[in-house]
């Protein structure tokens, strides 16, 4: 993006209405970056016509990071170069570079590195920040020539190093991987940071203003990943050569499977769930997956469809019993006729081409599955998910139908309701912003918009856990509403679908009437074309949507059409809810 | 309108988004309140990418006025 497209961007969409504020932090004169950042902000949420970009002032980042902190926005972007740590280490210092000054610059930036953290931190607190470490180059202070890092440099380094990892912990801080901002321009423009106090080349500020935006602004990462086998999760038809035939090893010329095999092994550690389809014996499938020397737990697939029929059938057959839809989940296939036919029947469905023989086009594959199910940070359900998927199956398979009275009896369930939140946790937003089915409204919230409704007193929030016999689900729903007279309005309401027919609906509602005391429940419902699972409970128990389209649940109603409850409830409110 | 000129007058519409294109060629710092010192290196750094020219330091100072702008940009295309 050149920066007269930045203007006319942000040109095009003045006068229209307010939208979300957000803060660029940084200690130099934004300039040139600002407009960058607004307009690829603009880019990026095409919704939210009136984005805006509030700034700071110039030589102050410390200053600006408390006025980020005590403003309005909903997400900062914080850009620290090493003036800002220490004004000797920029171009418009004369505070000298001696080997006195030197060693006072060690301890000084490390004090430094610790008010920045605590600021950071405390930032974070009230909504995310994208951290830019430094991109332009220390001066040329160390004794030694450029091609040799001199110990003073190599000190600082360590310290920058230090002070990422340890904001990096922090809920909220999303750290900026520096080699992602790549130009063929040089980063730094002396000229205009004598000039103007504006560091940057403009082609850097807008490859910076990209990456930051990317980092605030991720999209929703896909749920699973859908493999094939022959020729992609290894190399070979088993069907031919039989299970030892087939390889993955740098040693049987395979790496490439092999390296696919570690990625795939590493999205199952964080939560992504594994399935195969494959054109396959059963028996064959597994017999590979079997093998000892695979580079994944074959338990992370579930489930695995080796058949005859259309990859697309055995597509949906995954996708049933992940109970996710289409557009949450990426499909990888050596074979493009394959990825065809599955693509024009799953609509919406990730298709990707397993290169198996371009190792440079298998890298860049890992690099993207990264990007497609990468996310802030991960939760404690993101462990859980593959292992109660499985143990729903026999659930279903049990003789009594699947939620039923009789058999979610059987469950020894235990539902936890704790009216509170915490606000490192983000796994309520998560829910909030990936579940489509069970869902009120459709309604998405941002990370600064979640945090500004926690501050809220009148902000009623409650979180729901769910474990029985065959384990823990974690926390797989959230209901979020304020008291008004004797009313509670619901304006967000999600249920993973892991929790669909166990009736923790039900359980919710009579949770909020007890906890409230209210008497009556009015949700903002609203048809989005995919949350017919909300409409039919709000149906079950008399509240679909009146002539006005509006829903309200009475207590005397619900008590009447709700019927005996089969699950233990456990409560935590105030201070007994944080950290469950 | 010649072909600077042409990019020059995107460039102020583009920093000036409330300027009129019949406007432009008269436009000044003394004309437009919002011709501060940011505005100009804003305007000066959209035009070098436009034309692909860089401007020296003191240029900064000198070029306040839309025709000193051409002129400038139209001598050094000239004078190679």
């Amino acid at each position: 993006m050149t920066l007269n497209e930045a203007l006319a961007i942000i040109n095009s969409r003045q006068g229209g209405r307010k939208g979300g504020t957000y803060f660029l932090v940084c200690g130099f004169e934004p300039l040139h970056l600002a407009s960058f950042f607004q307009a690829r902000l603009l880019e990026r949420l095409p919704a939210d016509p009136g984005v805006e970009v509030q700034r700071g002032t110039y030589g102050d980042l410390q200053g600006n990071l408390e006025a980020a902190r005590l403003s309005s926005a909903v997400a900062a972007a914080a850009v620290v170069e090493w003036s800002d740590v220490d004004p000797r280490l920029g171009l418009r210092s004369s505070g000298g570079w001696s080997n006195h000054a030197k060693a006072d610059l060690a301890s000084s930036c490390s004090a430094s590195f610790g008010r920045l953290e605590t600021a950071i931190v405390a930032l974070a607190g009230r909504m995310p920040v994208a951290v830019a470490p430094p991109s332009l180059p220390l001066p040329p202070i160390g004794h030694t020539i450029r091609a040799q890092s001199s110990e003073f440099e190599l000190e600082l380094r360590r310290q920058l190093a230090d002070f990422l990892r340890r904001i990096s912990r922090a809920s909220g801080v999303r750290v900026l991987e520096r080699s992602v901002v790549q130009t063929t321009a040089p980063c730094l423009d002396a000229r205009m940071e004598l000039l103007a106090g504006f560091p940057y080349s403009i082609p850097f500020a807008s490859a910076l203003a990209g990456a930051l935006v990317n980092v605030l602004c991720q999209p929703v990462p896909k749920k699973g990943l859908i493999t094939d086998l022959d020729g992609t999760l290894w190399s070979g038809i088993a069907g031919e050569c039989g299970p030892d035939g087939v390889a993955w090893s740098l040693e049987g010329h395979a790496q490439a499977h092999g390296l696919y095999q570690q990625m795939l092994g590493h999205l199952a550690g964080c939560g992504v769930l594994l399935g195969v389809c494959s054109k396959n014996e059963e028996a064959t499938a597994e017999a590979v997956l079997a093998r000892k020397d695979l580079f994944l737990d074959p338990e992370s697939f579930f489930p695995i469809c080796a058949n005859w029929g259309p990859k697309s059938a055995s597509v949906t057959r995954v996708l049933k019993a992940w109970n996710v839809a289409a557009d949450s989940v990426v499909f990888v296939d050596d074979n493009p006729m394959e990825l065809d036919e599955v693509g024009r029947i799953h609509q919406g469905l990730t298709c990707l081409r397993f290169p198996a023989k371009d190792p440079a086009a298998v890298w860049r594959l890992l690099g993207d599955l990264r990007d497609l199910f990468g996310k802030p940070s991960l939760s404690v359900e993101d462990d859980l998910r593959t292992a109660s998927i499985r143990a729903a199956m026999p659930i279903q398979q049990t003789a009594a139908p699947a939620g039923s009275p009789d058999h979610l009896t059987t469950l020894q369930g235990a539902v936890t309701l704790a009216w509170c939140a915490e606000p490192a946790d983000l796994r309520p937003l998560e829910l909030i912003n990936k579940t489509n089915q069970f869902n009120l409204n459709g309604a998405r919230i941002t990370e600064g918009e979640w945090r500004r409704l926690l501050e809220r007193r009148d902000t009623l929030l409650g979180v729901v856990s769910y474990e029985d016999k065959f384990g823990p689900l974690g926390k797989i729903a959230v209901v979020i509403g304020r008291r008004d007279g004797a009313s509670v309005r619901v304006s967000h309401w999600v249920m993973s679908c892991r929790a669909f027919s166990r009736r923790i609906e039900h359980h919710t509602i009579d949770g909020l009437l007890r906890h409230t005391g209210a008497a009556e429940v009015e949700l903002a419902f609203a048809a989005t074309g995919r949350n017919q699972p909300l409409l039919e409970f709000l149906r079950a128990v008399g509240a679909g949507p009146g002539p006005d389209g509006s829903c309200r649940i009475s207590r005397a109603g619900f008590e009447s059409s709700c019927g005996a409850l089969p699950h233990q409830i456990k409560t935590q409110s105030g201070r007994d809810a944080k950290g469950k | 309108m010649n072909d600077i000129q042409q990019k020059v007058a995107r460039c102020f519409r583009n920093v000036f988004p409330d300027l009129r294109a019949e406007d432009v060629p008269r436009a000044s710092t003394a004309s437009i309140a919002a011709w501060d010192s940011v505005a100009q290196v804003t305007l000066l750094s959209a035009i070098s990418e436009e034309c692909g020219m860089e401007f020296e330091l003191d240029d900064f100072e000198q070029l306040v006025s839309y025709a000193l702008i051409v002129d400038y940009l139209e001598s050094r295309s000239t004078n190679g």
